[in-house]
């Protein structure tokens, strides 16, 4: 046993490694991907795809076309500032994702969370008059409500697999659904939907209609020109309680026992079902917060009519927690990536002749490499020399490890 | 002419190496044509991984194989198949929602394009289950029919292969002193028939009984190999231990004081089926007394101790302990009324096997204000607290506390559990299979920790499998069959065999007139 | 009521056949989460290769000649490549969890996002909008088989059976029925099914047998793989007017419900793929079922929102997974990659 772990063998490096090593082949697929489609694509030339693969890497710092049609880069706030904006969601369901896979559940719930806080945010911020109730209560009570709406549809799925041990991913897949079509039914009987801009179908008013917005926080003055608000910061002060709660307090220690080993949690007297159920909902009030910080931004308009699709933010929250290995502090650098990822997208559909869903190609092929990312990160401490390196206990004995793995297979 | 060879199979001089260490050097086991040879040797010997080396699992760095004198390559089971070497696991290989005879043909089926053909094959199977007396149901499931039967599908499969070389992995450890009596026939029957067969045990009464020679591993060495006949349990143990081992725990008579826990009348219905699992049950255990629930795997005692400890509902019945009504409260208030527990399964309830061992240790306690403040956990205070008990309880791991449990050896789970549970300090012990996958010397120092914490004044309730470690260990012994205590033996009056009769359900208290 | 049964059949059909390719790879051991994104795939791979043969002019003679014989081998050639394609795809969820003994919920997660997104980036490429239609025509005229098509006039009245099950109807459905069936059979009685089912309960003891478990389980994600890519374009064909725009709306994961409410089982599967094809058939129809043909609209006229009838198949699921999952049985190796060492 040496005192000090080399910084290659230290499991956190890799993960870092891996989850870069992860972007790094998710970006190049995407270039292949584009590269390949200028090729066979005859109104496409060569240089076409050149520039694809530069906006695919550098979209965040690209600033257009000159006048002689080169595309240019260089630092732009705007996009900067517009990066940020988008982050904040995303960082959010990230952490929806992560907390309840720390708790071992695979919440592909926070689309239908997401809508339902949606749904409350834009009621509550929508439907008291600012002129009665002061509008910063509004936006309170708004965060609050879709908060509280996001956790009440994570419980959902929590409930039914605490009492009726159902697979928490169906059960997230079905509560999904259910709520793209309870939250169009319930916009659908509204009076919400935007009658005053006539170009626009199907959409609800923005909440600055009413005159709810999130305070910039004097983040406009360094990223002017863009989108941002204090959002932002909310969602990072959130990621710091959630990897405080889970790391920190006997409360995330319950939570988690209860996710690594249910029996054995039961068993130590912890409230197994109680801990199943809370884990869902903090997930679906972070995906609720999600929404909500959107939405309040009093620039973003919700199409309402969802009921054929999911928000996609949603299921960005999978790689985002994926790629943070779950860490709630390395989501929030996940999630600003995955949004400057976006970015990149819609650049390639503004400046060239490719679409903004090579970015969702990369993400499936970020989210591909995480499934096996321990593979990964064994080949990256070099131990991968089979059968020692493949099993965690490489140094125990082999006799009682074939022992151990007897056990288990009871 | 070639004259035959003396031996069918032999492994000479096998060295097989993991990173770190040699779980086999120079090993060598010659096994001759209709004998019965026992491979003995304590948990870690190099007793797995030499069968694995001999069913082509793994390739051995040094040394070869031989059958019938000539050498052979074995590259994986397949070869070992071709080879006629075939094996009952101790884990049984059987798919449970199969039925008999399809589990029994898996691999080896008959078939018309494609389709499987069954005729001929359950006629070769009655016909083998004829010859050897292996009775069992072809049409039945697996999962429906009991682990004796179970181990006898296991030998038809070899048999149907016409496998020649037979080993049988620890097979008495889930049978019933009656079922064991069986399978040691069914060997004899089997080598008689000229089948060579390789016991592979640590229990030396077996192999005594059973066995021609003895080859024994110690630490991944060949320590030796002798003919039963001229040996005795004594030297045995001394060879597979390395120095003379106390087969026996040193202990006072017990002095019961108070009484700690009474049960009266408990009930538990049965999740597999609709008759009760455990059926009115009353008894009392003191302080300063070991009382054991002995009995075959699956008579109740798991939903017993389930019921007992809050994992499950009782459906009638009352529990007191340390003189409050504990029946309706639930696990932790329990536990805090004075219970602490070694669970049977210390992969499901025992451990978090992906906390670390500090993690663990806590892992009742955490909530104590020795471990926390408003919420927080106290690191530092949970750091020294494992160190202190893998310290005392000689808990051995690759990183200490900060171990993850997963990569401890099963031996040392254990270990930590049963420091963490006896460290407690509480009124009620209760051990389920304490010394379950323990290697002799780790054994012997669990039962002197159990006799210790009796001698201090706790009640211990243990319910073991184990005959020797229930005639060795207790003051008091309850057999529980299916679900009813069938009756109370004094440990110093009984008998093994008694006690076997007891347990498989020939013979009860109370009912004895009616029977004889 | 013929209407009823058409309707039902063609929200069944699909739904049977990528719960049997479910089957089959969790049988074999492999949790199949991306029956979704492969659906979607096959869906994709299946109009694109119409609308590709259309352009080449393959079989524009045949379809003015009306030899409607020559169209309907023209829909088996396409289920095949959606089949084949289909089943090209589910190797990644293979070599993934198989080979690299990957985590199989995040790895089918994977596949479902990145079918529509690969998806959606083509078919913008190719057709400059969201959605790939065939090139000309659509699915009834070239694949739709009618009565006139058996020398019926066009306004002769047929018999219930006649009406139901050969007017306006889709081949597809019925060489759906006989692959399940067939492949029921293959499940459960030959050699090769025997083997994979054992290596999706104790691959241990498969293994201990001599039984390749690699190769079963890549065995039984492919087939799984080809089932789910030709649902896909079946449902694409049959629901969507043979089009395909990144979606088909969660009908891979009812799938998975019908899987597990049918218990690994055909013949349970194929009943409850029935039920959920008839709430699917009511979400999609229920303004213009007359169930009695006296007609009177009775779901339209109670009144309901549409989004109720909508919602209903993923409620009902939801509900019945509630009252059944305690009594059903998975496959007890599902989702557990199969490591040699751990005996």
């Amino acid at each position: 046993m040496k005192e000090k772990t080399p910084l290659m063998q230290r499991d956190g490096t890799r993960s870092v490694l891996a989850s870069l090593l992860s972007i790094l082949i998710g970006l190049v697929a995407g270039a292949v991907v584009v590269f390949l489609v200028g090729l066979f694509n005859k109104s496409m030339s060569l240089k076409t795809a050149w520039e694809g693969i530069q906006l695919i890497f550098l979209g965040i710092i690209s600033t257009g076309r000159n006048a002689a049609g080169e595309l240019t880069f260089g630092f732009n706030p705007v996009t900067f500032g517009n990066m940020l904006f988008r982050a904040t969601p995303l960082i959010l369901t990230g952490l929806s994702v992560a907390v309840a896979y720390k708790t071992g559940l695979f919440n592909i719930g926070a689309p239908g969370q997401y809508l339902a806080g949606t749904a409350a945010t834009l009621f509550i911020a929508l439907e008291i008059p600012s002129s009665v109730v002061p509008a910063w209560v509004i936006w309170i009570l708004a965060f609050l409500g879709g908060m509280a709406a996001g956790a009440l549809w994570g419980a959902v799925p929590g409930f039914v697999k605490a009492f009726l041990n159902i697979n928490e991913v169906l059960a997230c897949i079905m509560t999904n659904w259910i709520a793209a079509n309870l939250v169009t039914w319930a916009f659908d009987v509204s009076n919400l939907k935007n009658t005053v801009e006539n170009t626009k179908t199907a959409y609800i008013y923005k909440t600055s209609f009413n005159g709810v917005q999130t305070p910039k926080m004097f983040l406009d003055k360094i990223f002017p020109g863009s989108q941002i608000n204090g959002g932002i910061l909310i969602a990072i002060a959130l990621a710091i309680l959630m990897y405080i709660i889970f790391t920190k307090t006997t409360f995330g220690y319950e939570l988690k026992a209860c996710g690594a080993n249910r029996h054995a949690a039961k068993y130590a007297g912890i409230k197994d079902k109680r801990s199943i159920i809370l884990s869902m909902a903090i997930a679906g009030a972070m995906s609720g917060a999600a929404a909500s910080l959107y939405y309040l931004a009093g620039n973003t308009e919700f199409f309402w009519s969802t009921y054929q699709s999911l928000p996609a933010t949603g299921f960005n929250g999978i790689p985002v927690a994926l790629l943070a290995v779950c860490n709630p502090i390395a989501v929030i650098f996940t999630g600003m990536f995955m949004s400057m990822l976006d970015i990149s997208g819609l650049q390639l559909t503004n400046l060239t002749a490719y679409n903004e869903y090579i970015t969702d190609v990369i993400i499936s092929v970020i989210v591909y490499l995480s499934a096996f990312s321990l593979v990964i990160k064994l080949w990256l401490g070099g131990k991968a020399k089979k059968k020692a390196g493949a099993k965690p206990d490489a140094n125990a004995e082999p006799a009682p490890k074939a022992d151990a793995g007897k056990e288990a297979g009871k | 002419m070639e004259q035959t060879p003396e031996y069918v199979i032999e492994m000479l001089h096998i060295t097989k190496e993991f990173p770190g260490i040699k779980a086999n050097d120079d090993i060598t086991l010659q096994l001759k044509k209709g004998e019965i040879h026992a491979l003995l040797g304590e948990n870690g010997a190099g007793k797995s991984t030499l069968m694995s080396v001999l069913f082509g699992l793994y390739q051995p760095e040094q040394g070869e194989i031989r059958k019938n004198g000539k050498p052979v390559k074995i590259e994986s089971p397949n070869d070992a198949t071709a080879l006629h070497i075939g094996m009952v696991h101790q884990h049984f290989k059987l798919i449970e929602v199969f039925t008999v005879l399809d589990n029994i043909i898996l691999g080896a089926e008959d078939t018309k394009m494609g389709f499987l053909q069954k005729k001929d094959a359950r006629a070769k199977v009655k016909a083998l289950s004829e010859q050897y007396g292996l009775h069992v149901d072809l049409d039945a499931k697996v999962e429906d029919i009991t682990v004796g039967m179970q181990q006898r599908t296991e030998i038809l499969k070899m048999l149907y292969r016409d496998n020649e070389i037979l080993i049988f992995d620890e097979p008495t450890a889930v049978l019933t002193p009656q079922e064991i009596e069986e399978l040691m026939q069914i060997m004899k029957n089997l080598a008689a028939e000229g089948k060579s067969i390789l016991f592979i045990s640590h229990k030396l009464n077996e192999i005594m009984e059973v066995s021609d020679r003895v080859t024994v591993l110690r630490k991944g060495k060949y320590v030796g190999t002798i003919d039963t006949a001229s040996t005795t349990k004594e030297e045995l143990s001394r060879m597979m231990v390395g120095r003379p081992v106390q087969l026996v725990v040193d202990k006072d008579p017990a002095q019961p004081k108070e009484a700690v826990l009474t049960v009266e009348g408990l009930t538990v219905p049965s999740k597999i089926h609709k008759n009760d699992a455990v059926k009115n049950v009353s008894f009392t255990a003191h302080a300063g007394e070991i009382v054991c629930i002995a009995g075959i795997d699956g008579n109740g005692q798991t939903e017993f101790v389930h019921a007992l400890t809050g994992l499950e509902k009782a459906s009638a019945g009352k529990i007191e302990l340390c003189g409050r009504d504990i029946t309706h409260l639930p696990i932790r208030a329990r536990s805090q009324t004075g219970m602490s527990h070694i669970p049977e399964d210390r992969h499901k309830h025992g451990l978090v096997l992906d906390f670390t061992l500090e993690q663990n240790m806590v892992l009742q306690r955490y909530y104590e204000p020795q471990f926390q403040s408003h919420g927080f956990i106290r690191f530092g205070a949970v750091r020294s607290y494992a160190e202190k008990l893998i310290e005392q309880y000689d808990v051995r791991s690759g990183q200490g506390p900060v171990t993850v449990a997963r990569s401890m050896s099963g031996g040392n789970q254990q270990k930590a559990i049963v420091a963490r549970e006896i460290d407690r300090d509480l009124p009620l012990i209760v051990a389920v299979q304490p010394t379950r996958g323990l290697d002799v010397g780790a054994i012997e120092s669990v039962h002197k920790q159990l006799v210790a914490q009796r001698d201090e004044g706790k009640a211990v309730l243990l319910v073991s499998l184990e005959l020797d470690e229930v005639m060795n260990l207790s003051d008091r012994i309850l057999v529980m069959y299916e679900g009813e205590i069938v009756g109370e033996l004094d440990p110093k009056k009984t008998t093994v065999e008694e006690l076997g009769l007891y347990m498989a359900g020939a013979k009860r208290q109370g009912k004895e007139r009616e029977s004889a | 009521m013929s209407f009823l049964i058409r309707q039902t059949l063609i929200y069944a059909v699909p739904l049977m056949i990528v719960a049997l390719a479910g089957v089959f790879a969790e049988r074999s051991g492999i949790i199949n989460l991306a029956l979704e994104g492969i659906m979607i795939f096959g869906a994709f791979i299946g109009v694109l290769f119409v609308r590709l043969v259309q352009q080449w002019g393959w079989f524009n003679v045949a379809k003015e000649m009306n030899n409607w014989v020559a169209l309907q081998g023209f829909l088996l050639l396409t289920m095949v490549v959606a089949a084949i394609l289909g089943a090209v795809f589910s190797l990644l969820l293979a070599f993934a969890a198989i080979n690299l003994k990957a985590d199989q919920t995040i790895g089918g997660t994977a596949l479902n996002l990145m079918a529509p997104a690969l998806v959606l980036f083509l078919i913008r490429l190719i057709a400059n909008q969201n959605t790939l239609q065939m090139a000309t025509g659509d699915a009834s005229s070239w694949f739709m088989i009618k009565k006139t098509m058996f020398g019926f006039d066009k306004k002769a009245k047929l018999g219930f059976f006649a009406s139901t099950f050969l007017d306006k109807v889709y081949l597809t459905t019925y060489v759906c029925i006989i692959l399940f069936i067939i492949l029921s059979i293959i499940l459960y009685k030959t050699r090769f099914g025997l083997r994979l089912r054992s290596c999706g309960e104790n691959p241990q003891a498969a293994d201990s047998l001599g039984i390749n478990v690699r190769k079963m389980r890549y065995a039984g994600v492919t087939i799984s793989g080809a089932l789910a890519g030709m649902g896909g374009f079946v449902y694409a064909l049959t629901t969507t007017n043979c089009s395909s725009n990144g979606d088909v709306a969660g009908f891979g994961f009812l799938a998975l419900a019908v899987m597990i409410f049918g218990n690994w089982k055909p013949l349970n599967i194929a009943g409850a793929a029935l039920l959920f094809g008839l709430f699917k058939c009511i979400a999609a129809a229920y303004a213009s079922i007359d169930i009695n043909g006296d007609g009177v609209f009775l779901l339209a006229n109670i009144g309901l929102n549409a989004n109720f009838y909508r919602l209903l198949p993923y409620l009902i699921t939801l509900l019945v997974l509630a009252f059944t999952s305690k009594n059903s049985r998975a496959p007890k190796a599902e989702g557990i990659p199969y490591d040699k060492g751990q005996r």
